[in-house]
């Protein structure tokens, strides 16, 4: 055991590295470097009037931005930028020069409390809802009860989340029913209310959100879990008890726990799915949280953020992993733990 | 309470073998075939055209890259409009004769009507020209993903359940290092810069879907090097790779084109997500359906329900018809 964990975090670092690395090169490959990008959007806006200037404005950004040797002007090779970074991040200096990372880190600070509180209300309604649904179907796989609802979840699979965020604040919030907001997290003006209503109104603004969020995962869960409940219900042991004679609702408890051990697993997949839908949802309903961050800094080729982010979401999802890995352990001890 | 719940081996949910049972693979060649064949279908060039005694089929150069521009200094379609009888030309228009980028400036935002029975966009575009044309991405961004993936994925994972040893550790080592990259940010990242040309896209979605080929088709292996019918063959001398091309790879079939399937339905989202947050060019195709219901969504407060319904069924049907045809494929794969 304690091998095998030994084992195991290791090879959480060196997929670390991996990732970082082939992050940072994917980053290179833009046809435009930033630096050059963004003198070309101030020499639009007028911002930077002479264009004699555009060299030396071009070279000092690609000096910021670590680009270029500070000293001799000369293009560091990839290896040498990579392994600046990684010392770098080693003091959690992530995001470039002193002031930068100061207000990155602001940003971060505001930004992680919402996506948290998003992600961790997806999550509970993903997995009380899902597995939920999932057992009640799955005790009774083939009854119409079943047939009816796997036809419903069926459908849903289909519902994109983008398509969700579209059609529900249609349905409930600026087309028809007008019940519930659907940008941002608070009322404009809700400072003066009191704290009573202030907390009604953020709740309010949440119902969308999680929603969008939470319902694709939620189905992929409980179609998951019907069909290992249905499985272990089909299983030799469950006729055997049943000849034994000992009560259908005891059978059913002892399947359900059957049934839920690969539930484990999929906890682990969970994280990316939320991560990648937080991008979507917080674009759409205009939320100041982590996947709008990313989405920012992709867009604006801001190498260092988008390292940051990565390599932030890459330990949470590693970790994740190797929880689910020791929870499937727990529940299924038929599992042997293999590095 | 009688125990009669839990008997069956699995349940029977699933339809028999006929109209029902095929219908979404039929849905989904059909939404294939569209999509290559979308600028013959709905355009306004002609399929077939005699201009001053010269016969072309501007259509088919439009499926092949660009249309000839029309003739007598106009558009293709005021010159067949202008046809009649007595002339010596002659034309031959698609059967939607609009193109997804014709503005018509009389028609602009216009419901639903019997000339165009999906309405036009803002900008007065045929709907109903722009989904046929949105098909394309199914066709130029999904499946090429979904086979280089199903290529390597199904190679890698045969290699490593098959070889066994330090190529299974290398391989499931790699599925694991795919499974934690933060692929939608690659995705992003190649909408945004290669957006235009379908290449980066292709590249990381096939990198997102080939670790569920390769343990799909791992775990198939690992239990049929075992079976008595591949010891006898061994046994019989044949050769590693006609054992593998005869009697190992036909039983994996079913497997890859279920988890093909599925990918195809990953891959059609990842798209219109893309194209829907207003990133990319929808991997080259001239309308996408995801771009489509953004301009719809921002256009239904005004009451134009039809620029968001119809590019919403189109997405939902294929994705659903996807999803469909890997649960069809799925009894197969249980038994």
């Amino acid at each position: 055991m304690r091998r095998w964990l030994l084992l195991r975090l290791l090879w959480c670092v060196l997929t670390l590295f991996g990732i970082t690395f082939v992050t940072f090169v994917v980053m290179d490959l833009a046809p435009v470097d930033r630096a050059e990008r963004e003198v070309t959007q101030a020499t639009q806006d007028g911002t930077l009037p002479d264009t004699l200037l555009r060299e030396a404005a071009v070279l000092r950004l690609r000096v910021r931005y670590g680009m270029v040797d500070p000293e001799t002007k000369l293009p560091r090779p990839l290896w040498q930028r990579y392994a600046a970074w990684l010392s770098n991040a080693a003091v959690l200096q992530l995001a470039g020069p002193d002031a930068d990372n100061a207000a990155f880190w602001r940003r971060l600070g505001e930004a992680a409390p919402v996506t948290l509180l998003l992600g961790g209300l997806s999550l509970l309604c993903v997995f009380g809802l899902g597995v939920g649904i999932g057992c009640w179907l799955g005790v009774a796989a083939g009854s119409k009860r079943d047939r009816v609802a796997s036809g419903v979840l069926l459908t849903l699979v289909g519902m994109p989340e983008f398509l969700l965020a579209t059609l529900l604040p249609l349905v409930f919030g600026s087309l028809w029913l007008h019940w519930l907001p659907t940008s941002g997290l608070r009322s404009p003006g809700a400072n003066e209310w009191s704290f009573a209503w202030q907390l009604v109104d953020f709740a309010r603004h949440l119902v969308l959100p999680v929603l969008v969020m939470a319902i694709g995962p939620t189905v992929m869960v409980a179609r998951f879990v019907r069909d290992s409940v249905a499985r272990a219900a089909a299983a030799p042991f469950v006729t055997n008890l049943h000849a034994l004679g000992i009560e259908p609702e005891v059978v059913r408890w002892r399947l359900l726990r059957h049934g839920l051990a690969p539930v484990a697993t999929l906890a682990g997949n969970l994280l990316p799915m939320l991560v990648g839908g937080s991008i979507v949802v917080e674009n759409l309903f205009s939320l100041d949280g982590l996947g709008h961050l990313a989405f920012d800094a992709v867009m604006q080729q801001d190498q260092a953020i988008v390292m940051a982010l990565v390599l932030v979401t890459s330990i949470v999802t590693l970790l994740s992993l190797l929880v689910s890995d020791l929870l499937h352990r727990v529940v299924d001890p038929r599992v042997r733990l293999q590095p | 309470m009688t125990t009669t719940i839990v008997s069956e081996p699995l349940p029977a949910t699933r339809p028999r073998r006929g109209v029902v049972w095929w219908s979404p693979f039929c849905c989904l060649g059909l939404v294939l075939l569209v999509g290559v064949f979308a600028p013959l279908l709905a355009n306004d060039v002609p399929l077939l055209a005699r201009v001053d005694g010269k016969w072309s089929m501007p259509a088919v150069a439009d499926l092949f890259g660009e249309a000839p521009a029309g003739p007598h200094d106009g558009t293709w379609k005021q010159w067949w409009s202008r046809l009649g009888a007595g002339n010596e030309d002659f034309g031959i228009m698609p059967p939607w004769p609009y193109g997804p980028t014709a503005i018509d400036a009389a028609r602009f935002g216009q419901k639903p009507c019997l000339a165009h029975p999906l309405g036009n966009d803002d900008t007065g575009r045929d709907v109903l020209a722009r989904l046929v044309h949105g098909a394309g991405t199914v066709v130029w961004l999904g499946l090429p993903a979904v086979l280089l993936a199903a290529l390597v994925g199904a190679a890698l994972g045969a290699w490593a359940g098959l070889a066994g040893g330090l190529v299974d550790g290398i391989v499931l080592r790699l599925i694991e290092l795919s499974l934690c990259f933060p692929m939608l940010l690659f995705l992003l990242f190649a909408a945004a810069f290669f957006g235009t040309s379908p290449f980066g896209m292709v590249a990381v979605l096939a990198l997102m879907f080939w670790t569920s080929f390769a343990r799909i088709v791992r775990g198939e292996m690992l239990s049929l090097r075992e079976r008595d019918y591949v010891l006898v063959a061994r046994g019989l001398g044949l050769g590693p790779w006609r054992i593998f091309a005869r009697h190992l790879l036909p039983q994996v079939r079913t497997h890859v084109l279920m988890t093909a399937a599925f990918c195809m339905a990953a891959a059609i989202v990842a798209e219109s997500t893309l194209s829907y947050l207003g990133v990319g060019g929808g991997g080259g195709a001239v309308a996408s359906w995801g771009a489509m219901l953004r301009q719809g969504s921002e256009r239904a407060v005004v009451g134009s329900w039809h620029l968001w319904l119809f590019p919403a069924l189109a997405v939902m049907v294929v994705v659903v018809a996807c999803h469909l045809v890997a649960d069809r494929l799925r009894p197969r794969v249980d038994a």
